[in-house]
């Protein structure tokens, strides 16, 4: 019993990260209807931006987190203008999208590599608020590790915050309805372009946000990207352009697979994610939370 | 010189992976990232063949295309109906999947690789095939598959109300290109004479997309350049080897914000490729010498 | 036209490659490793040490063969820890470049594929940390011929590893935790279980995970259920950093003992408290007197520490520079049949080449990480 609820204190703790990568993704794809590839680079980028500006430039944590996801929001944003928009602009089969998506995820993690460096880099734990230190708490009979809990608390604020944000400003219901029917929208007032920018940015803010969590938990290295495409899974798995879903999802995948890995086989880990994958595409591929039927080709 | 025919035979049996690929990504507009998991398949169950049975490589080869064309036909009756994303997302899945699954088999080798493979890869059977590749993909993009394919990937609604199979058709490009992965992954295997689930991952499945991009979508001398390109570029420019992704990616957004039709531009280096690029050639400049025509008229 | 303008360029290139004439009195010895990729710090540790010896020896007026001086050039390429293009340098290396032999292929996974090419060039090669026992015998237990290696196998170290675990901190019961996917792992992990249990030990959990993997919890959770007095991770620095973190994180307190994919620079630093007072099996001592000339060498002329894999090709091409000088020649079946025979002292042991073309009975070294320092315990030595 005492393993089972260890298990799931890590799924837990595993889907938490899974859920902040997955929010931004699913966010970008309610709007763009596309799958933004390039989204784990920025998770990457995030965490590299937390790491200098807490070591080089000496930034206390908070503030480093901040400049942090506010440099990945600026990162999504250039990337959004810079080979998005031109695209979107010629009116590009959506193939385009995909495939610019993939060129950029590698320019930027090779670029990360060819000049930082590949090797990992861990946050220097002095630099961390005692909160964030390793080391675990007892409850009951299970060990939850602190920075763990921290991690899971931000999440869960982030979250909330998102979902106020979308669902009660009018900022949230122009994206909303953007999301909606962006034609429609734009005759009403609504400024496309404007609301683009602002999902891009605040999908970037989150990534930037998972990225130091991330790094902060296991290490900084630049093939963080490809991480993330659990959290795609996650997405599709819980409904993309769902939110609630892509948390759900998250959630949900990262228990399924820590207890396949605790109880059954680390091996078989990863071929589980990708059986339950296909099994949700084809049984219902929008997800458990998803749009409706129409998305399908 | 041997060294330079490694490098050819080299380029020959991606070639052949990537003419199927540009068929169903460049031609009818899917997007794979999991061919890796095909050319695996190939190359596994040539092994098999021809390390364990010890049967004549021919059919390794055979085998290999069947087995990835089979398994392909049961991947695309689960994902080919979905949206463009998901049978993406499906792709990697699948990729990853194999990857996954040949790690588990000891009798294959495992995570470990199965190394000592017969070396059955001429120089001869590479260009012999190529040039079979070459003459089957040049042949169904020319026939009436090929239209409806490029149909599909214009514009797939129109295509599906003017009675065009979409499924059926997506079906064909996925399968050929699947069993093409499958011959190029047979060749490398008993080529390298040594195979490993790592070396058909993710990275191999863009690799080989990006050969397709640079020559350009929808061309198939563009895919030949492309390869040719991509895979001699990086032996010769070793000291940049660092900067060759970084290159790369940024090449392929370039490529497609700027000139999606890649180096060769969307036309085919055939006499009738070239006669029709001349005379759009012409066309072109003809309207531009009309339109400053007008305007002087106008302005006087 | 541009396409063909290009591809023209290409070939004129590529022909120009071709040459590649050798000096009469230089000798050329290849290098292959991870100068990019995960493995990068290995790969660059060798290289710079290879490129440092090469310029000690040729200050000093060459090498001697047979009476005669020559300048030693180290060929290098980059494998990018991948096998396929492991294969692909080898192949220029041996073809191309004409080298007379070559050193280096630190991983099990790189050399393996490698070592066929090698036979058939009649090239040898020296590996430097390959440890798997495939890279010199075939599975059906022939010897390659054109391969060597200055290290010792796994086979050895997890016997040695399951000796210091039983023998001499007197533990019982033992958990593993390895890396499913890379054979270094799974066959050190195979060794150390077989010895262990041979000795009266029981291993009470054997726990695995993929290489890349950053998350440990799940299979630590089981390893924790399972309450053994010590665990084995046969791991490389990075992963076992990580996982000794997130263990203590999980309340996970028992020692944990490791192999030669343990040392270097950034284990304790990437680690922080979690790994004080555990110990790995080493091919030497770093901080010992016979590794301190080098150490200061190399630490002098490129600004950081040498690695494990610096004493290790040191000493592989060391092998390789006595055999051209004991047979008095520089082809490749000459090099081969004097390093048969070889038997020197090199910065890691005494390397002795056996009939399986590894160094027999090779010194390892127990080594405890204490504070910032990695402390020397114990030596094992002689074929036991």
């Amino acid at each position: 019993m005492n393993q089972f609820l260890q298990q799931l204190v890590n799924g837990l703790s595993i889907g938490s990260i899974y859920a902040l990568m997955a929010v931004g993704y699913s966010l970008v794809y309610s709007i763009m209807n596309f799958s933004n590839f390039a989204h784990g680079s920025v998770i990457m980028l995030g965490a590299y931006f937390g790491f200098f500006a807490l070591t080089l430039a000496g930034l206390p944590f908070a503030l480093a987190f901040f400049v942090a996801a506010c440099c990945a929001a600026g990162v999504a944003v250039l990337l959004e203008r810079l080979a998005y928009k031109p695209l979107r602009d010629r009116h590009a089969p959506f193939l385009y999208f995909i495939i610019t998506a993939m060129g950029a995820s590698i320019f930027i993690d090779n670029s990360v590599i060819a000049t930082i460096g590949p090797t990992p880099k861990t946050f220097p734990s002095e630099l961390l608020p005692s909160f964030l230190q390793s080391g675990a708490i007892r409850i009951g009979h299970v060990d939850v590790g602190r920075i763990d809990l921290a991690m899971f608390a931000i999440t869960v604020v982030c979250l909330v915050a998102l979902v106020l944000f979308i669902d009660f400003t009018r900022l949230g219901k122009a994206i909303q309805a953007t999301a909606y029917n962006m034609k429609a929208s734009a005759l009403m007032g609504i400024n496309p372009g404007f609301v683009i920018i602002l999902v891009f940015a605040i999908g970037g803010a989150l990534a930037g946000v998972a990225g130091v969590l991330y790094g902060m938990k296991y290490q900084v290295f630049p093939q963080m990207s490809a991480i993330t495409l659990k959290s795609f899974i996650a997405a599709v798995f819980g409904g993309l352009g769902s939110l609630p879903g892509a948390m759900l999802g998250s959630l949900l995948l990262a228990l399924i697979e820590t207890f396949v890995s605790g109880y059954l086989s680390t091996q078989y880990r990863d071929l589980f994610s990708f059986i339950i994958l296909i099994a949700m595409l084809v049984i219902r591929p929008s997800g458990i939370m998803g749009k409706t039927a129409e998305d399908k080709a | 010189m041997e060294y330079i025919q490694g490098i050819a035979i080299l380029i020959g049996i991606n070639l052949i992976a990537v003419l199927g690929l540009s068929i169903l990504t460049g031609f009818t507009g899917l997007f794979s990232f999991g061919h890796g998991g095909f050319m695996a398949i190939g190359a596994y169950i040539s092994a098999i063949v021809t390390a364990r049975l010890h049967l004549p490589f021919a059919l390794a080869i055979v085998a290999g295309a069947a087995s990835a064309g089979l398994v392909s036909i049961f991947i695309g009756r689960l994902t080919l109906k979905l949206k463009g994303d998901y049978f993406c997302i499906a792709t990697m899945g699948f990729g990853e999947a194999v990857r996954v699954i040949l790690n588990n088999i000891d009798y294959v080798g495992g995570a470990r690789g199965w190394e000592s493979l017969p070396q059955l890869t001429s120089i001869w059977v590479v260009l012999g095939l190529d040039i079979a590749a070459v003459i089957v993909a040049w042949n169904l993009i020319n026939s009436r598959h090929g239209r409806n394919m490029v149909a599909v990937r214009e514009e797939e609604l129109a295509a599906q109300m003017a009675g065009i199979d979409v499924y059926g058709h997506k079906m064909i490009a996925l399968v050929v290109s699947a069993a093409m992965a499958g011959i190029a992954g047979a060749l490398m295997a008993n080529y390298i004479q040594f195979i490993r689930p790592t070396m058909f991952n993710m990275a191999k499945s863009t690799d080989l997309t990006i050969m397709v991009i640079f020559g350009g979508l929808g061309s198939i001398s563009g895919s030949i350049v492309g390869t040719f390109l991509l895979v001699s570029l990086p032996e010769l420019f070793r000291n940049f080897a660092q900067w060759r992704l970084v290159i790369y990616g940024l090449a392929v957004v370039v490529i497609m914000v700027g000139r999606p039709k890649g180096v060769m531009g969307g036309f085919e280096l055939t006499p009738s490729g070239v006669r029709r690029s001349m005379a759009a050639r012409r066309a072109r400049l003809a309207l531009e010498a009309e339109a400053r025509a007008l305007e002087r008229e106008g302005a006087a | 036209m541009r396409a063909m303008t290009i591809g023209l360029l290409v070939a004129a290139l590529a022909l120009v490659g071709c040459a590649g004439a050798q000096k009469s009195n230089t000798i050329k010895i290849g290098w292959f490793g991870p100068e990019t990729g995960d493995s990068a710090l290995w790969g660059q540790a060798e290289l710079n040490t290879v490129q440092m010896m090469a310029a000690d020896y040729n200050a000093q007026g060459g090498i001697d063969i047979g009476g005669k001086k020559y300048q030693l050039q180290i060929v290098p390429y980059d494998d990018k820890g991948d096998s396929t293009e492991a294969v692909n340098v080898a192949k220029r290396l041996v073809s191309q470049d004409k080298v007379v032999a070559v050193v280096g292929a630190q991983g099990s996974g790189e050399a393996i594929p490698v070592a066929p090419i090698m036979d058939e060039a009649k090239v040898p090669l020296v590996a430097s940390t390959a440890t798997n026992p495939k890279v010199t015998v075939t599975e059906s237990g022939q010897v390659h011929p054109y391969v060597f290696r200055a290290c010792f196998t796994d086979p050895y170290q997890g016997k040695v590893a399951a000796y210091f675990a039983y023998q001499r901190l007197n533990k019982r019961n033992a958990a593993i935790l390895m890396t499913i996917d890379d054979p270094y792992s799974t066959g050190l992990s195979q060794y150390f279980k077989e010895s262990f249990e041979q000795l009266g030990g029981k291993v009470v959990a054997e726990v695995s995970y993929t290489s890349g993997e950053k998350d440990f919890r799940a299979p630590l959770t089981k390893i924790k259920a399972a309450k053994p007095d010590i665990i084995f991770i046969p791991a490389y620095y990075n992963d076992v950093a990580l996982a000794a973190k997130q263990a203590r994180d999980l309340g996970i307190n028992q020692m944990l003992l490791g192999g030669d994919g343990w040392p270097s620079d950034n284990l304790i630093s990437l680690a922080g408290k979690a790994l004080e007072g555990c110990m790995f099996i080493n091919h030497l001592d770093f901080d010992g007197a016979e590794a301190q000339p080098m150490r200061d060498e190399y630490k002098a002329k490129y600004g950081k520490n040498a690695e494990l894999n610096s004493y290790m090709v040191h000493d592989a091409l060391m092998m390789v520079i006595d055999a051209m000088e004991r047979a008095k020649a520089f082809d490749g079946p000459s090099i081969q049949k004097a390093l048969e025979t070889t038997d020197i002292q090199g910065i890691t042991g005494h390397i002795k080449i056996g009939p399986e073309h590894n160094p027999v009975g090779k010194d390892a070294w127990l080594i405890k990480i204490v504070g910032p320092d990695m402390k020397f315990q114990e030596k094992f030595s002689a074929a036991s």
